[in-house]
């Protein structure tokens, strides 16, 4: 177990030639992704992700801790991704397997070495007391381009989130409570995503947003993580067959295409649920004054 | 007070799955259950006859600890009573039981475990029953809380639960064994007896005499009992996936 | 016919949902086990027959047989006699070792379990070949093992038509409700209009493809359908995705006739076959 039943031969033959003819299963085009959906829950920074038939659920959090001795100035980030059987019957409870270990480096890789969350920040009181941010991520379907995804979903959940707002008086942190002061967004810096490409046909046919059946079809894969400016993040190529390095400049700019279409959804469903949430805030607070 | 809500076969991959959501309490959880798999490794050497039950709980926004091993337990134990692992097809596999807590609040450090275990088995139940597990019978759980003046509240809500002397969980077949019974603060015997018949009440129409074990609608049908809440539930579900065949019929 | 009765796990059987036939003895499908049975010393006239699964209790009067539908979303086990499409792991010297469904216990298929299989003539099917095989036992007890078959021991020929390697073409995973479906619908009388277990989208399709020269198909109980469209010539790729399309398209949305129909006629224009 803790890796997926391999495809048939049938199946895989018949994924390769029909991307010989330009066709994709579902009928996409290379460079195009799943329908993409994105809801919040109740709480900030709660985002139900779906791309395609792959979904997910990140969780943000946020605790007043002890920043690290060497670093006094920084807040704390942490990406938890933890594959669980939910996900897929091939992933075993609490084991961790190659591609869990795969999937967590590219997103501390694109989302937190590239300091997309500034975690100074995060800091309350130099070397005494500062934010933990903590987002987890939990996988509930697995089809495919799980990297992407999860990216999405952390990003989206990011910039939703709110935490407490602390100050410090005469040397003591005041941390308030949701309900006495408006809570604060994070400071987001850049909105880096990744895009996986999946190779086949001997670096032929360059796909985006490969479905699971697709993934096994593969003979390699690369992952760009870039930003809405350009500024390239990340570029991973661990495994697979070779690639043409012109093929890799190429996808740069398809990446950067997707990623600015993505972040432009992502803008949009964050402005929707800001105002929706802006308006229920204002029917509380007239019933608020309504009950004084 | 408004009701849980639930839902059945959310997911793709898992064989069977639900969600389960009460607002009162605030937790929502979601059950996948894969049955039966093979295990890697051979876990069903003291007992080749019967399924393993594995039992996994994730936490919505930390990382899984003794708290999570602890209801684990609790739910394994339960879940192997009613689950017919000798059926054809399940001695020696598995049946993976996964929860994950994706919505509401998250039990905070030292609180209680034993508020989730409700919404956790509840889950479960609709979980296994989505993914065909044979079971022996149906259950249901509720959760009451005793305050200090000795007042029996059900579904007490996390702050609620902080305050009250003790909390129980009580979980009832759909014949009315007890199943389970835990509980935390101090209480006295009396006291417990009078939250097992309360328990009862929530649980199930407890008029449902007669041998045949005929669990009729009858009394159940204003939605206030739990087992009500699972059979409309299931019922609903089966409707939709067979609108091709109740519809002709 | 009685309105459907919706069981759940630990529930008895009411006495009158059983059919009543007295010539054959009664058959006992999946998801219900068996209480107590008639017989001289109780004083129960009937079967007490009690749910396991929670389903739509199914009854055939004609056959005398019981059975309870469960959810269609559930994972298969295999079951003496059903049609599956297995896929060969590796061999050794007397089997193939089959996949039926993924990480579940692999099945046997005989080396010379073949129409007019000898050792010389026995196909030589590596890792990831696909079979159409027949489940021929699935033992008792703990750790049995699931054999398979392609051949009719009776007959030495493979039939029902089509046991045997599936060679292009393309597997396609569907539920397995939607599969027994399928086999069901395929099984009945084709000829009348009146769509079997209200199923329209194959021989809808039928019609519709029927310029490029049909197509093949294989249910496997396991929730697989090959289908090959090899006649097709050029267009062979874009009728076999147009055909995979629709049926998971019926399966995972659930459609009525008449929606099936839309969604092979919408289908096909997308794949510029119409």
């Amino acid at each position: 177990m803790a890796r997926e039943a391999p495809p048939a031969l049938v199946e895989q033959e018949f994924i390769l030639n029909a991307l010989k003819e330009d066709i994709r299963l579902d009928g996409r085009g290379v460079d195009q992704f799943r329908p993409l959906n994105i809801t919040f829950g109740e709480e900030y920074g709660h985002v139900k992700l779906q791309l395609g038939k792959t979904s997910l659920v990140v969780r943000i959090s946020a605790e007043v801790t002890k920043p690290r001795d060497d670093r006094p100035f920084d807040g704390l980030f942490n990406i938890a991704m933890e594959l669980s059987a939910m996900g897929s019957p091939a992933w075993e409870n609490g084991r961790s397997t190659d591609y869990e270990t795969h999937v967590t480096h590219v997103l501390d890789r694109v989302v937190r070495h590239s300091n997309a969350l500034d975690t100074e920040s995060l800091c309350i009181l130099k070397g005494v007391s500062c934010w933990s941010i903590r987002a987890d991520v939990h996988v509930l379907d697995y089809d495919g381009n799980l990297t992407d995804a999860a990216c999405i979903a952390v990003m989206t959940g990011l910039q939703h989130f709110r935490r407490p707002d602390a100050v410090v008086r005469d040397g003591q942190v005041i941390v308030y409570g949701v309900e006495e002061r408006v809570p604060v967004a994070l400071n987001i810096t850049h909105k880096p995503l990744s895009v996986s490409f999946c190779t086949f046909n001997e670096g032929h046919n360059i796909l985006v947003d490969a479905t699971r059946k697709e993934e096994q079809a593969a003979e390699g894969e690369m992952v760009i993580g870039i930003n809405n400016g350009g500024e390239v993040c990340f570029v991973s190529k661990f495994s697979g067959a070779s690639l043409d390095p012109i093929s890799v400049v190429e996808k740069t700019d398809v990446a950067l295409l997707k990623v600015k279409e993505l972040n432009t959804q992502l803008d949009k469903v964050l402005q929707a649920d800001l105002a929706k949430r802006a308006k229920l805030g204002m029917a509380d607070e007239s019933r608020a004054a309504n009950d004084r | 007070m408004v009701g849980p809500t639930a839902s059945l076969s959310n997911l793709h991959r898992a064989d069977g799955s639900a969600s389960y959501k009460c607002p009162v309490t605030g937790y929502d959880v979601l059950g996948a259950v894969n049955a039966p798999i093979e295990l890697p490794a051979r876990k069903d050497a003291l007992k080749p006859e019967d399924a393993t039950i594995e039992v996994f709980v994730k936490p919505g926004k930390a990382t899984a600890g003794v708290g999570e091993r602890y209801v684990e337990r609790i739910l394994r134990t339960m879940l192997e009573k009613v689950i017919l692992g000798r059926e054809k097809g399940l001695p020696r596999r598995g049946v993976v039981i996964t929860l994950a807590a994706v919505g509401g609040e998250a039990a905070e450090r030292g609180d209680s475990y034993i508020t989730i275990i409700p919404a956790l088995l509840h889950a479960s139940l609709l979980a296994l029953i989505s993914a065909a597990v044979p079971l022996s019978m149906t259950f249901t759980t509720t959760l009451l809380g005793v305050t200090r003046s000795g007042q029996i509240i059900r579904d007490p809500s996390p702050a609620a639960a902080k305050a009250v002397a003790s909390l129980h969980v009580l979980s009832f077949s759909s014949k009315g064994h007890l199943l389970l019974s835990e509980s935390q603060g101090r209480f006295d015997f009396e006291t417990w007896e009078l939250v097992r018949q309360q328990a009862a009440s929530i649980c199930r129409a407890v008029a449902t005499t007669g041998s045949d074990g005929d669990t009729d609608m009858g009394e159940g049908a204003d939605g206030a009992h739990v087992d009500a809440f699972v059979r409309e539930t299931v019922e609903d579900s089966l409707h939709r996936d067979y609108t091709w065949k109740l519809e002709s019929a | 016919m009685t309105t459907p009765l919706i069981l759940l796990p630990g529930d008895e059987v009411p006495s009158d949902y059983l059919p009543s036939s007295k010539s054959n003895p009664l058959k006992i499908g999946s998801g219900l086990r068996l209480l107590s049975q008639p017989s001289t010393k109780s004083k129960e006239p009937n079967h007490v027959l009690s749910a396991t699964q929670a389903g739509i209790l199914e009854t055939d009067a004609r056959r005398n047989t019981i059975s309870l539908l469960s959810f269609p979303n559930r994972r298969y086990i295999p079951t003496t006699n059903d049609l599956i499409i297995a896929q060969v792991h590796h061999s050794s010297a007397d089997f193939f070792h089959c996949m039926i469904t993924p990480h579940t216990a692999q099945a046997l298929l005989g080396q010379l379990s073949f129409e007019g299989a000898t050792k010389k003539t026995r196909p030589m099917l590596k890792q990831g070949d696909i079979v159409y095989a027949r489940v021929l036992s699935v033992g008792i007890g703990a750790g049995a093992e699931v054999e398979l078959t392609c051949v009719n021991p009776a007959t030495g020929k493979a039939n029902p038509g089509g046991l045997g390697p599936l060679n292009g073409g393309m597997v396609f995973d569907l539920s397995t409700g939607m599969a027994a479906r399928l086999l069901h619908a395929s099984s009945s009388s084709a000829d009348d209009d009146e769509p079997v277990d209200g199923l329209v989208v194959l021989s809808e399709l039928g019609k519709k493809l029927e310029g490029f020269g049909g197509f093949e198909l294989a249910v496997g109980r396991n929730g697989k359908v090959w289908v090959d469209c090899s006649n097709a010539e050029e267009n062979a790729i874009k009728v076999t995705i147009a055909i995979g399309r629709c049926l998971q398209g019926t399966d995972e949305h659930n459609l009525n006739p008449a929606d099936q129909k839309k969604l092979v006629t919408r289908t096909l224009r997308d794949m510029k076959l119409v």
